[in-house]
Formats: structure tokens, sequence, C-alpha cells
């Protein structure tokens, strides 16, 4: 068997969770770990879309209505129903995963550029319910003023970047580790036939459409509570969050990180929104390099940053 | 009558969303590529128009007429740098890459045109024309002869000319075309100008009846996907019923039920069709095992 | 050797298509350890009645017992649960794996802890992917895949990529292998050594269906042969027997002699 690429193996995984844990103090301004924080959610939606886009091989155009949806069950239900602040992610999740089954069962059974509309079609209509629901979601306006997460005994107040960043670290981690099991599981298997030979995966008894079905609600349900780690931090939500701005920035996050694997979008989040913020005086410029990133990664590069990396590593192995 | 009025509107948007279906659909049918960036080739010919007249000075139709050609032309570069080279690809990768094109000319446009609304003054878009209760603009007239005589145009042009007879051909069977002596690659092209000219040519009819911004694109490839859906993949008659069914539903849904019902119908219809009848509301139900 | 419930059972089996019948009231049994054949002319309905077999058509009319249990109806995912595999006549693989992810993928059905036991780092899926892992390893050497179980399957030369495909049927751990034209393609070199593997499933205890057309290989390895043509069975025996039925002989009459 091959060794396993250092990238992959538990101790680079270790090493950079201390990396991580170690980073804010090396942040020499709260703008900075503002932007460790944003990068510790995207990473987290990123992981999720990966599931799809990665495992399954599946184009996704719906995904952003989960985080927007798990935002506003978080925010709906400790402010409208007036639960305790922790059981906000909680319910993101649930609700976001209930959604994602439901529309999960119906959809995938559709394969490639029309479940992409099909998708797309879902994603667009949440959206535009969100918009027009007034009475519950208060429309276009959004909902402010969301209670952050807090810990008063312990004087941790989680709206401060500085004590989110350990927070979302935490449950990054938690993301991290979920994924790597599935990768080193038959399950992880399974997805990556179904991706790669639908037919033979089938032939060696894998039954495609639940494993689909599976894969599909534990990423919405992640994506879920990503969503409301982002509602309880920005502490404002608008059904933007569901439109196509956000779910092209995470598919740029996914392919341009590297898709398939577990490193690739954690990866593909930071160059995002590094060059997000340090190219700021570039303006609209920005997104259209993105969009370039995309296009070239799509055509020349399709495993991503990370394939560049597994190349060099590869190389240095042979000599 | 409200109704009539509402119809009238129907039909207007309708015919637009026809134009920008009917390229969909034969890029589709004859190259085999679903393109994500197809609307920005409506917005190209809407900000070609403007700029025509505001820039240049022309007049409205000269202005047109030259957004549907320069927006045609760009739609073959399109297809010989983008489309072409990555014809063996996987159709995830040519999906994704379409997206990526997308992204890239609304940005662009973002950059260049700035992200602020433009108003298309035509001298059309505020005169109008009243028959009893019903007022409408001319240009929404405008919109709908135009359209209706460009596809009448385009159904004669593939049933009776040459090069409409090869799409057919490439269209019902790319490998027999090309070895029959199709030169497929000119096929292409030429159906790539044709949908990109019609798309085109839908920006700058419909862009005076409303405003102007970058990314209106993805409003205008997200119509053309709902028309496609319900038409099914590759069929011109379907984008033409399609078109005109949605154009129809979302004006009478707007006015009798609400704005939000006229904004979601199409996403519903995409979601319905797609799951019941993927094929398309007008062919024959996909066969089972 | 014959046991008194066959392994699999086909009666009347039957294909429609719209108004052309492709198979038409084929009846047959294959008794646990045979290895038996199916053979006719191009055209005749073989195909379809092993895409039946597997699951991944559905008979129009007709049964299909397998290990005494009806399974008629059930798709390709849960016959192969039940312990049939299958190869398919276009090589089939999984092009951007190595050799051996290709082949530990087909250990799927005999593993029972996934993800949520990975999450949980139960000793048991430890256990298990160790003994997969090892499975793989076993198969490998088995078709003689092994110095090449890093290489991804595409880069794989043709005879070679066939092999690896009965490898991943047999990491299922079948019952049943049904084998759709394994010798396409292959010298008389290859086919005398898919012959000698074709035994070597055999007593590893495996029971073997194929289809094919070299006769070399059919009549060198078969215990049974079974003919169909124009959807029917028209002949069933040993291959000295089929050879010389005059009705075998006359629906291959112009396209292959049939070789003792």
């Amino acid at each position: 068997m091959k060794p396993v690429p250092f990238f992959e193996s538990a101790k680079a995984w270790w090493f950079g969770l201390l990396l991580a844990l170690l980073a804010p103090f090396a942040a020499f301004n709260d703008y900075l770990l503002h932007m460790m924080v944003l990068w510790g959610i995207y990473s987290i939606l990123a992981l999720s879309l990966n599931i799809i886009v990665g495992f399954l091989g599946e184009l996704t155009f719906g995904h952003a209505a989960f985080f927007g949806i798990g935002a506003y069950a978080s925010a709906l239900v400790v402010m409208g129903l007036g639960l305790p602040i922790w059981l906000g992610p909680l319910a993101a999740g649930l609700i976001a995963g209930a959604f994602g089954f439901a529309i999960g069962y119906v959809a995938l059974r559709i394969v490639g550029p029309q479940f992409a509309i099909l998708t797309l079609g879902f994603g667009a209509i949440i959206q535009t319910i969100t918009n027009y629901w007034v009475d519950v979601t208060r429309g276009p306006m959004g909902i402010s003023q969301i209670p952050p997460f807090k810990i008063e005994a312990l004087g941790l107040d989680f709206s401060q970047a500085s004590h989110m960043y350990f927070l979302v670290l935490a449950c990054l981690t938690l993301a991290v580790y979920i994924c790597r099991a599935l990768q080193s599981s038959r399950t992880g298997r399974a997805y990556v036939a179904i991706r790669e030979n639908p037919e033979l995966a089938q032939s060696i008894g894998i039954n495609t459409f639940k494993n689909k079905w599976l894969a599909f609600t534990v990423a919405t349900t992640m994506a879920g509570v990503g969503g409301s780690l982002y509602g309880h931090y920005l502490r404002v939500i608008t059904p933007d969050l569901m439109s196509l701005s956000y779910m092209s920035a995470l598919i740029i996050m996914v392919i341009v990180g590297g898709k398939g694997t577990t490193l690739g979008p954690v990866i593909g989040a930071m160059v995002y929104i590094a060059l997000l913020e340090s190219l700021r005086a570039f303006g609209n410029l920005r997104l259209v390099i993105f969009a370039a990133m995309l296009i070239l990664c799509v055509i020349f590069l399709p495993g991503g940053l990370i394939s560049v990396w597994l190349r060099w590593q590869n190389r240095v192995r042979e000599n | 009558m409200v109704f009539l009025q509402q119809l009238l509107n129907g039909l207007a948007n309708g015919m637009g969303y026809v134009l920008i279906a009917v390229g969909l659909t034969l890029v589709f049918g004859v190259l085999r590529v679903v393109n994500f960036a197809h609307g920005e080739f409506f917005m190209l010919g809407a900000y070609v128009t403007y700029y025509g007249m505001t820039l240049i000075g022309m007049d409205y139709i000269s202005a047109l007429l030259v957004a549907t050609l320069v927006v045609a032309g760009l739609g073959i570069l399109a297809n010989r740098f983008f489309f072409q080279p990555l014809k063996k690809e996987h159709e995830f990768t040519i999906l994704l890459s379409s997206l990526g094109l997308a992204l890239l000319l609304t940005h662009l446009a973002e950059t260049i045109f700035g992200a602020d609304p433009k108003y298309v003054d035509t001298p059309y878009s505020d005169a109008t024309f009243s028959l009893g209760d019903i007022t409408v603009t001319q240009q929404r007239i405008g919109v709908i002869l135009v359209a209706s005589a460009m596809i009448a145009a385009t159904y004669w042009f593939i049933k009776h000319t040459r090069m409409g007879k090869m799409m057919q051909a490439t269209a019902q069977n790319p490998e027999g075309a090309a070895l029959s002596g199709i030169n497929t690659k000119y096929v292409h092209a030429y159906t790539f100008a044709l949908a990109c000219a019609l798309a085109a040519l839908s920006g700058a009819l419909v862009g005076p009846t409303a405003m102007l911004y970058p990314t209106v694109g993805d409003w205008a490839v997200l119509k053309g996907f709902i028309v496609v859906v319900m038409g099914g993949l590759g069929s011109v008659t379907g984008a033409l019923l399609g078109g005109l069914i949605l154009g129809v539903a979302e004006s009478l849904g707007g006015g009798y039920i609400s704005l939000g019902f006229k904004e979601a119908i199409g996403y519903a219809i995409i979601i319905v069709v797609l799951l019941l009848r993927p094929n398309g509301l007008f062919n024959p139900p996909a066969s089972t095992k | 050797m014959s046991s008194l419930i066959p392994l699999l059972q086909a009666q009347k089996l039957s294909r429609h298509f719209g108004g052309l019948i492709a198979v038409n009231e084929v009846d047959f049994e294959v008794q646990a350890g045979e290895i038996v054949g199916l053979i006719g002319p191009n055209g005749a309905g073989k195909t379809t009645l092993f895409n039946m077999l597997c699951g991944s058509m559905a008979p129009t009319h007709g049964k299909i017992i397998f290990n005494g249990a009806d399974c008629t109806s059930l798709s390709a995912h849960d016959m192969a649960q039940r312990g049939m595999a299958r190869t398919f006549q276009i090589t089939s693989l999984f092009p951007h794996l190595s050799v051996f992810d290709n082949v530990l993928t087909g250990t799927y059905r005999r593993q029972h802890t996934g993800w949520w036991a990975s999450i949980q780092r139960q000793a048991r899926h430890k256990q298990e992917e160790a003994e997969m892992a090892l499975q793989a390893s076993k198969i490998l050497d088995f078709v003689g895949l092994s110095d090449r179980q890093d290489d991804l399957a595409m880069t794989l030369p043709y005879g070679d990529q066939r092999k690896l495909e009965i490898a991943i049927a047999l990491a299922t751990d079948p019952q049943l292998l049904l084998l759709d034209e394994p010798a396409a393609g292959m010298n008389p070199d290859e086919g005398a050594k898919l012959v000698g593997m074709i035994k070597d499933i055999r007593q590893r205890g495996v029971t073997v269906i194929l289809v094919e057309h070299h006769m070399k290989v059919v009549m060198g390895v078969c215990d049974r042969v079974i003919v169909i043509a124009s959807g029917q069975k028209i002949a069933e025996g040993v291959p000295q027997h089929v050879a010389n039925h005059p009705e075998v002989i006359r629906v291959y009459l112009g396209r292959e002699k049939v070789h003792a």
C-alpha cells in the first residue's frame, strides 16, 4: 500500500491544530482575528459542500440555502421561541438537516446538470420564501441584534473575535475529524465509488441512492451548524446568505483548495479570505480574480492547490 | 381589464424569455453543453446597446443591431477558446467552467460598467399605446413583435437552410454527422453565435423595460433554465411554449396572488418538472427501466 | 457435488421491449460449484438474460431464485449484497483509483462498520479495516496484480484491467460470479491463463456463469453449456454434447465453427 502523504496523516493535523491554536497570539490586531474567525466558519461550510461536490462528485447550487436555513433557524429559535442560546446550533443543524433529508430524498435520483439546476431551483425558492415571509423572517431587512454566545461565569463573550475564534476552531476540529473519519471508512470508499463509476458501485453492493442521501443530509446539517455560528457571531443575517454570491464563494473555496480532500476546503477558505482582504484595493476586480482562479483550476488543476503540494511531495519522495 | 393588461405584459416578458431559452436549448441540443454563462450574453447585449446609444450616440435600432452582432462575435470567441477545448472533458468540468465564465463576465461588467443600475432610454420605452383600458409601452409591443419575428426566422432557418439542417443532424447524432462530412466545429460556432445573438437581442429589447445592472445575467440564465426545463432540453418549440407559459404565469400570479408568488413560481416549476417530467412538459415521459 | 437446491434458478424468464421479445421463457438451473457457460450468436439475448440475473434489468415475466429466495424484483446492489458478483462487457473500473484501492472498494459488502463506527474509533472498525486491506492484498496475489497495486487503474494494459475487474468482483466474496465475455480481446495465451484463473476461482468455492464467444475458453473450462438463440434456450449439456447438437450447429453455421 502507498504510504499516506504527510498532510493526510494524523500527525500533520495535530501540527495544524497547534498552529491554529497559536495563531491568534501572532495576530497583531482584532481585524486579523476577525478574519480568522471567518476563515474558521467558511472552512466548516466549505467542508460540508465538499462532501457533496468532492466526495460524491455532484455539483450542487443550492448549498448556501442550508447555510441560510441554519442561520435563520438558530436566530429564530433563540429570539422567537426564547430557547437557551446553546440550543441554537442544535436547532440549526436539525432543521437544516431535515430540509436536506427531504430535498435529498426527491432530488438525489437525478444527476449531472439536471441535479445542478434542480438544487439551484430549491435554493432559489428557499431564498424567495425567506425574502417574502416577512412576518417570520423580517424579509429583506433580515434579522439583527442576534444574541451572541456567552459563558458569563467564565467571562467569555463569543461576539468578540478573540473568544469566538476558539469556539469556531473547536467546531472546525470536529468537522475535520468527521470528514477524516469518513475518508478512512468503507462509507468514504463507497462515495468515491459512486463518484467514479456508479454502475460498478451498484454491482458491488453499494446502494447508491441511500449513500448519497446520507451524505447530503450530513452535509446540510453541517452547513446549518455553520450558519448558526455565523449568525450569532456577526449578529446580522439577511436572505443574501442564500444567494449565488455566497454559493459561488463556497464553490471556489472547495475547487481552488482541492475537492475530495479534507485539507483542500480548509486551505481554499484561507486563500479566499486572505485574497479578499489583501486585495481590498482592487474592489470588484477581486471577484474577477476569483472567477479566473476557478476557471484555471477547473481546467488545469482539477485537484486544486492541494494537488500541487501532493505532486511536490511525490517528487521529493521519489528522490 | 386588469386581466388583459397582465396577459399582455406576461406575453411581452415571455417572449423575452423565449429568446433567451431558444439559444440555451440550441447550445445544449447541438453542442451538448449546459451553459451557465448564457445569461451574460443577455447582459452584454443590453449594455452594448446602452453604451452604443450613450457613448457613441447611435440611435436605438442601430445600437440594438450592433449589440446583437458584437455579442454574437463574442459568442464565437467564447466557443472557440472556452467550450471547444473543453469538449472532451467530463460534464462536471464543463458545467463548473461555464459557472466560472459567468462569474468572470458578471464581475468584469461590474468593474468596467459599474454596479449602479443604468436606465436604457429608447424612443419607445416611454411612449405608450392604448386600446381601451389596456396601456402598454411601445417597447413592450416591440419586444413581442421583434421576438416573434426572430423566432419565426429561427424556425425557418433551422428547417430550411443548409446550416439549419446541419445543426439538426449534429444535434441528433454528433458522430454520425461528423462522419457524413459535416464540419461540426463550424456548426458549433454557428450555433453558439446564433444563441448569443438571440440572447443579446433579448437583452437589447428587454433592457429598456427595466433597470440594467451587471448581475442581470444571473436572472436571465435562471429564466432560461426554467423555460428549457419546461420545454425539454433541445426543443425549440418547447422553449417557445415554455417561455410564454412562464411569462403569463408570472404576470397573472404577480397580479392576482402576490409578488412573492411571481418570483417563486419559476423555481417551483423547475422543481416540479425536473422531478416529475424530466424530459420536459411537452415530450413523452422518460421511460423507466 | 450436486446439492438438492440449486444455487440459481431461472424460471420462464422473459423480457419484452415493446413488441420485441428479447428473452423468451428461458429455464435453467445452476448448482453450487459449477462452471456454466452461456453461449449463442450475437443478438441472441444473452446480454439481456445476463442483466436480468444480475438485477440491472427487470424481467417482464418469470422468476429468479437465488439461494432458495425469490430475487426476481431485486436491484443490482441487492443482488450483490446477496452474494452475486458480476463483471461488465466493456471494462468497468474505478479509473482514477489505484489497483489496490479498486479491490479494497470491492470489499464493501463484507464490512459492517462504516462512518459512524469510524467516528467512534471503534476497535471493531480498526479490525475490519485491517482485515479488508488484507483480503484485498490476497486477491491481488490471486489474480497476479500485486506488483502493480499502486498504479492507477486507467494506466493498466487491457489484459490487466480485465484481471482487475475480476479481482474487484472476487473482493465481494461472492457465491456466484457472472462473467460477461471475460476473454474478449484476449490472445490464445491470455485465454489459456483465464481458463486457469476461472478454475482456480471455482476451487475457492465460487460458482461461475460466463457469457462468452471464445469457444476454446468455453469448451476448456465449462462443466455445462447453455445455448441461447433468438431469446430461447435451444440446447443444454456438457460441452461435447452441445458442440455436436444439430440445432446449435445450425445457428452457428456461417458464424463460428464450434470446436470440441
